[in-house]
This record gives C-alpha cells, structure tokens and sequence, in this order.
C-alpha cells in the first residue's frame, strides 16, 4: 500500500469516446513523485486528450484518477488548479499588454482593499527565480518578451500557485535549440525540487535527455511505460508507431537539372526596422535537387519564402520561376509553378474553422473539376480530400467533415502537407515541413520529399532543425541577418561548422557566380 | 443523416431558446405591469399576453367583449410587409458577417438606398417613361446607391484597415444628413395634401409602384405586394452564393482566415470591398422595395435619426443563425412582433412600449446564440457519447 503513495498521479484504466469512436482505450499512466515522465505517441494518438482529461477539460467515460493515492474528481480547470496540478500549453496564454508579473497574479491576485498588492508577489517570484534559474524581467511588458521567456512566465506561473505536478505540452516545438536546452536545465531544477513533471515531446533525444521514464501510447492504447536509461530513439520509435521506423533518409546523390528557380539580389524590407530583413540574395534551386535554408529564426528566411510565394512585395532584385520574372506576380500567379508549405500552418496553411475537405480544396477551387458556372462541386471536393487524407494517413474523426480546428496540430501538418505535394508544381518551398509532428510523420515528409526531388521537382526547404537540414539537403545555404553567410555542401561540412555560420561567427564572401 | 440533423438542431435551437426567453420576459412585464395598474385586470393581462404570442392572427373583439382569433388577412399581410426590407437588410448583416464584416452600417445603406429609388421613381415622368420600367430603374438605383454606401467603409478597412464598425457608425450619420441635404426644398415635397409636407410624395403619385401579384386577393386590406416575393427570392440566391459558389466560398474564407486567404491568392482587399458592396446592396433593394411599394410615406426630415430597420437587420441576421434561409423565417418574425404590439395597444390597457421593450429582449438576446450553442456543445462533448 505505501508503494501507492509515492505517485503523485495516477490515471487507472482511462477510457474516452468521442462520437462512438474511441479515442482512449483502457489507457494507465503513472506519475512517480519527483520524476520526469514523458509521455509519447503519434500525433493524434490520446495525448492531449489524456491530458485534458487530468485537466478536467473532458470527463473520461471510465477509469479512475487518483492524486496522491486518493481518488479524485477533476470536473473543471479549478478542480486541477485546486488539486495543485498545472499546466504549460503549447500556445501560449498570456495577455499581451500586460506585464510578466500582471500576467503570473492573474486569477490568484492577492489584494488587499480591492488593490493589487504586487510586493508580496513580487518577494515570492523573485524567490522562485533564483530558486530555479528561470530569469524572467517582472515588469517587462509579454509583447515585448521573446519566446523563451513568455515560456518562463507560463512556468512562473504555475510556481506561483504552488502546483507540484506540472504538464509540458510539447514545450520545445516554438524553442531555438539554445532555448530549448536551458528549458531542460529548468526542468531538472524543477525535478531537484521535488516537482513531478509530465513532459510531452515528439523529440525523441530531448525526452531521452531529461526524462526517467517513458510511457508510449499507439492509437488510444497503452503500449508500455519504460525507463529512459533503458532504451533508445529506434526502440522508442518502434513502439510509437507500430512498425520499425527509418530514422535516417535515404537518399542516392542528387542528379540536378534545369534551374527551376533564380533569385538575383534580392532585397525585401523588413516590417520591424529600418535594416533590410533579406538583403541582397542570390541563388538558385534546380531541377531534382534539394536546397536547404538553415539558419536561427528571425534571420530572414520567412521574408525570403514570402516574398518567393508573393506574400510580402519585393524591394529589388529579380525572381525567376521557369524562366519567367514573377518578381512583380500575384500570389496565384506563382502558384501556377509552386506548391508552398508555409511556416506557420495555423495562419496561412489551414482555416481553423473549415472542415477538412474545404481546406484540402484551398489551392484548386477554381478548377473545373471542383467548380461548374461559379457553384461548387462538393461531390469531387470531398472525393478529392478523402483521397489526401487516405494517402497521407491523415487521422480524423469525422473523416472530411472533421473540423480543422478539432485536429492535432501534427495531422494538420499532414493534410497541408499533402495538398502541397498533390499540387504537382515544378517547385516545392517547404518551410518547417515537420514542425510539431512525430517519427512516423517524419519520415514520411521526408520520403515524400526526396521522392519529389527523384521526380525531377525542385524542392527549397528552410528548417531551424540542423539534423534535418542535415538529412535532406543537397546543398545547404546558411542566412544570417539577411544575407546568405554561407554556401555549404552537407557531405563536407559538420554541425560545428554550419553553427558557426548560423551564429555569424563565419561568413564567406561573396561570390561572382550568384547562384551557385 | 445523424450530422445533418444536430447541425440543424445546433443552429434552430439557441435562436429558439432566446426568442422564447425574450417572448417569458414580455410575459413576466406585462403580468408586473398588471399588477401595478389598477386600470388592468388579469383578465386584461391573459388577453395582453395571447396577443403577444399570436396577435397578428387577432380579428379584434366579439360583442361580449372577448378576443376573437383567426385568420386576418390584413395583418398576415402586413406582416409580410413589414417583413420585406427586414429580410433584406438581415441578408445584408450575414452577408457581411460571413465575410468576417460586422456590418452595422445597414441603416446608412438602406437610407441612401431609399433615397436614390425615390429620387428615380418621382422624378422621371411616368407620362414619357412606362412606369415599369421607372420601377426597374427605381430598383437599380436603390441597390447601386446601397451597394456605393456599403463600400466606402470596406475600402476604408481593405486599404487603411480603420475597423468598419466606426466608418459604417460615420457613413450612417453622413447618409441620415445627405438624404435630408438632397429632399429639403426638393420638388418631391408634399407640398399639395395640407400638413404633409414632412413627407415625400408616395412613389404612386407617380405611378410606380411594385405588382401586387394576386397578393392582395389572398391577404386583403394590407399593404402587401410583390416585394416580399422577391425579398424571398434574393434570400434564397444569397443561400447558394454564400454557401455553394465560389464567391461565397472566398468570402467566407477571407471571413475565417485573411491570411489564409492571402495564402490561396485571393486579393482579400477587394474580397473585403466586394464582400460590404454586396452588403449594401442588399441593405439597398430592400428600402427601395419597402418605399416602391406606392403607399409608404418617406418622412425626409432624417437627419437626427436613423431607420429602424437597418438596426434590426442585426437581430434578424442573428436570430436567423446568418442563414439566408434563416433569416426568411425571423424577418417574418420579427415583423410579426411588430404587428402583435399594435394589436396589443389597440385591444388593450397595455400601450404600445411594452411590445419595443419585449423586441428590445429578443434583440438583446439574439446576440446570445452562439453562447447557447456553445453550452449546448460544451454539455454534449462532456458527456460523452451515450447509448
């Protein structure tokens, strides 16, 4: 019996349906007191709704939650916040305008006469920021924070309120590999002092790094819970997804073609200050090749693929796509020679409110297939995206009916990802093409892109994930500060080297031949 | 089947519930008032309350005294009336509120919209021109000059991105006193009939005036005529172009997602333009409907206020879950509340307020829908599924 007391929660035989479907079957998940417990499955798997079910977001239809050996009942947010339970969510929920104290106090304000009493907040963060290494300045206004620190806050304040089981929700997919390795380093600190963490994460070295032990869930059933010491990312990846997974890419060298696309000098202003966020650039993706943007985020990469896709209007310079100038062209002019997966799939890839056979219809509305005198044809659309959905193993509930809303961010991915690719464009820009999805995902993104590149397509990439840039690219340019730093071939060049030309450290001249 | 039904239970549902918590309210008032007048009795309040329900089916009293019920043609008729620029300027608020435009600027539409049909319709002479025709033109003009209202505030907010809820606020008030700038001292004046010269001549005077389409045998003694034919006809082309054709499709995207929009290649700013001209279109047809009737009296002097009816597109909009479909149903409605109160003043100690009050609930309800919808979804999801 005393063994029952040393977890701090514990979810027993958890079962959730949603429209007869089963999304959670019979799943138990145990949280030690005073370790890391990841939690890890594919996109779509239970997770977040396990998740949300300790949270008290959803009622689970059977099984039992107990905290500290005794059986509770988690019916709403408070009931968690009461239970001391606490939880970091992807997106971030803080008020912009506010202040980094404001925003920790919010909802647990002490007050005395109806006023704030911000001193004794005050005394105890800054306790806890010394205590756990979380620097964070208390009266700097959110909007002005980077991301790490928003994070921070978000940690504060479940300090704050003296929780001591703490849920990351995929933590580092929105961190720089720095950031994400001082998130770690908190973590421990956190561990040291007796917290009991829940750490959700795709990234299989991270949660190998931190974690102590593992549970792996597979399509709303539990698969086993192992120790990290005891395992590695091809077992990991194994009992996620069912089947042995190709972590490494493989690919024969690359057989370049006709120049798909040339970029001369190519200059755009940037939105935030006066310097030019891509600063005369050149280069070019030819045929049945793989180009690989790397590069820390906020160097130019987003204005470069904008103003490739027509999103963001060039300064000078000269677009060539096919051999024609589209410097000055329409967005759905270009389109007509490229697919774009855009960096971020919740603004421009998807539209949360649609369900998924008007989003996968995005790109070919007009088309006569889908379109008869101005009417839609909703037959062909939903024909058309059952098809994606089916040949991108995306999962959904409600088939083309499922909102997009309701979906794991890694199966909108999917979708997205799959729309682009079926749009058979000569040139395929692909900007974070696995952010926030798992192994199994991975590797069939990555496939999926190598194999366009055997096609003969051209394929620009911008990742701030080095392995895959690594992986994929054949050639690899580095951007810094606007300007491409580097020009690399990844059979020649290492991890260090490209760190050193992301960080700035490095630059090589320019060069007379432009584009190469 | 199973879907298509929830969905149509998740729309109808909530704008029932607030209609009938509005329609309690009117219940609960009139019994308060009731009680604090002596001049009412609680039979007095029984009659207040069924004619709040079901007076536009009232044919006054019996010999006795007791309210006699049944069918009236010349308040069924005027309900529909009633119900034609409602309907049109409701199509106008989901219309724009499905392109992610809160078009609060109807009144201003639908008053240049008034002004301009009326403008054609006196001042071409019927004598050279055939009436019918001034009528189409009547018609054009009010759409156009709606459709020109509604796309100042889109172009504001397209290429300025000022909010439209201020400009159409602005465009609202410049319309009430352009209106007036253009009928004071005008020849449209009725200056013959004595004490009528805060009016415009009726658009009959000069021959125009919409068909009655056999409406007037069906619903005699009211003013009902083609109108509301055509009011219903435009709501149901609205349901396809909104919900079924490409162009609808784009403004619902630049509705849900600009960005995404973008993305598509779209040109949202002229989406957004477009999206407000078809809003005030809309919000247009349906005052010249209204005053191409014939026998609607303008009272030009509108400077210092604004048409009711272009308000009320908002509630009807609302209630009407922005369905073009819907909005056939609570523009009727809506006017047959309208049609309730004067039955309810007439028959009754109760005057006429108690019924603006009890429209002035359901209003204020309606935008409480999709919070409704929202806990009736919240309660299904966590129950689960059960069986």
């Amino acid at each position: 019996m005393d063994n029952m007391h040393d977890h701090a929660v514990e979810m027993l035989h958890i079962d959730k349906a949603f429209n007869d479907q089963k999304v959670l079957d019979d799943i138990t998940f145990q949280l030690e007191r005073g370790e890391i417990h990841a939690l890890l499955g594919e996109n779509g798997s239970g997770k977040t709704t396990l998740m949300r079910i300790l949270f008290g977001i959803f009622k689970a239809d059977a099984g039992e939650i107990k905290r500290d050996g005794a059986t509770v009942e988690i019916n709403n947010a408070n009931d968690a916040t009461a239970l001391k339970i606490g939880m970091v969510h992807q997106h971030f929920e803080l008020v912009e305008v506010y202040t980094a104290l404001e925003n920790i106090v919010l909802g647990a304000e002490d007050t005395r006469h109806g006023f704030l009493r911000k001193d004794l907040a005050r005394k105890k963060l800054e306790g806890l920021i010394s205590n756990y290494g979380l620097a964070v300045d208390l009266d700097e206004k959110i909007e002005n924070l980077n991301v790490g620190a928003r994070q921070r806050v978000e940690i504060l304040k479940m300090l704050y309120r003296d929780n001591d089981v703490l849920i990351f929700d995929e933590p580092t997919a929105v961190l720089t590999p720095g950031e994400t390795e001082e998130l770690l380093q908190i973590m421990r600190n956190l561990k040291a002092e007796g917290k009991s963490i829940i750490f959700i994460s795709h990234k299989l070295n991270e949660l190998l790094a931190v974690s102590d032990r593992i549970t792996v869930i597979r399509k709303g059933k539990y698969i086993g819970t192992v120790r990290a010491a005891d395992t590695d990312e091809q077992t990991l990846s194994e009992m996620m997804v069912g089947r042995s997974v190709q972590l490494e890419v493989v690919k024969t060298r690359s057989n370049p073609g006709e120049p798909v696309l040339e970029v001369k000098h190519l200059v755009c202003a940037s939105a935030f200050s006066e310097k030019n966020a891509v600063n005369d650039v050149s280069f070019r993706v030819r045929a049945g090749e793989i180009v690989s943007i790397a590069g820390i985020s906020g160097n130019g990469q987003t204005e470069l693929i904008y103003a490739l896709t027509g999103l963001l209007p060039v300064k000078s310079g000269q677009i060539l796509l096919c051999g024609q100038d589209v410097t000055e062209s329409t967005v759905r002019k270009k389109s007509e020679n490229l697919s774009h997966i855009p960096e971020d799939r919740q603004k421009h890839g998807v539209v949360m409110e649609f369900n998924l056979a008007d989003n996968m219809i995005l790109r070919r509305y007009r088309q006569d297939r889908y379109q008869k005198a101005g009417m839609v044809k909703k037959d062909a659309i939903r024909e058309y995206a059952a098809g994606i959905i089916e040949a991108n193993d995306v999962l959904c509930t409600g088939g083309v009916d499922s909102v997009m809303a309701g979906m794991s961010g890694g199966n909108q991915q999917k979708a997205v990802i799959g729309r682009e690719l079926d749009m058979d464009r000569p040139l395929i820009i692909a900007m974070y093409p696995t952010r926030g999805v798992d192994v199994g995902a991975i590797e069939h993104i990555h496939k999926r892109l190598v194999q366009e590149r055997d096609n003969g397509k051209a394929v620009l990439i911008a990742s701030a994930e080095l392995s895959e840039v690594m992986k994929l690219a054949d050639r690899i340019l580095v951007m810094h500060e606007g300007e491409i730093a580097g020009r690399l071939d990844p059979e020649k060049t290492t991890y260090e080297e490209i760190g050193l030309y992301m960080a700035g450290a490095k630059k090589d001249e320019k060069e007379d031949e432009w584009y190469e | 089947m199973n879907k298509n039904r929830n969905r149509f239970l998740y729309s109808t549902v909530p704008s029932l519930i607030a209609i009938l918590a509005g329609l309690v309210f009117g219940a609960i008032l009139m019994l308060i008032v009731c009680l604090m007048d002596k001049n009412i009795t609680l039979g007095g309040f029984w009659d207040g309350a069924r004619l709040l329900i079901i007076g536009f089916l009232s044919k006054g009293r019996d010999e006795l005294g007791n309210l006699m019920f049944g069918y009236n043609g010349t308040h069924l008729g005027n309900m529909l009336f009633k119900a034609t620029p409602l309907i049109m300027t409701g199509l106008s608020v989901a219309a724009a509120f499905k392109a992610g435009l809160f078009n609060i600027g109807a009144p201003g539409q639908y008053l240049m919209g008034l002004t301009a049909s009326i403008v054609i319709a006196l001042a071409i002479p019927s004598a050279s021109v055939p009436a019918g025709l001034i009528l189409v033109l009547a018609l054009l003009g009010g759409m156009v000059a709606g459709a020109v209202w509604g796309m100042i505030p889109g172009a504001l907010k397209a290429y300025l991105n000022v909010n439209e809820v201020i400009t159409c606020i602005l465009t609202n008030w410049i319309a009430a006193n352009l209106s007036t700038l253009i009928f004071e001292g005008s020849a449209f004046i009725n200056n013959t009939e004595p004490g009528k010269s805060g009016f415009l001549y009726k658009t009959a005077a000069n021959g125009v005036e919409l068909p009655k389409a056999l409406l007037d045998k069906v619903f005699p003694g009211s003013q009902v005529n083609s109108g509301i034919i055509i009011a219903v006809i435009l709501a149901v082309i609205m349901y396809f172009v909104i919900s079924k054709s490409i162009c609808g499709f784009e403004m619902r995207l630049c509705g849900s997602n600009r960005e995404a929009a973008r993305y598509c290649g779209i040109n949202e700013n002229a989406n957004i333009i477009m999206s407000m001209a078809i809003a005030g279109a809309l919000a247009g047809i349906g005052a010249a409907l209204y005053t191409l009737s014939g026998n609607t009296e303008f009272a030009w002097s509108t400077y210092q206020k604004l048409p009711q009816v272009g308000f009320n597109g908002i509630p009807v909009a609302l209630l009407g879950c922005l369905n073009p479909i819907g909005v056939i149903f609570t523009g009727m409605f809506m006017s047959a509340l309208e049609i309730n109160g004067q039955q309810i003043a007439n028959l009754t100690a109760y005057n006429e307020y108690i019924t603006s009050i009890i429209i002035g609930v359901i209003v204020y309800l309606s935008a409480f829908t999709k919070y409704i919808r929202g806990v009736m979804m919240h309660r299904r999801k966590k129950g689960g599924t059960k069986k």
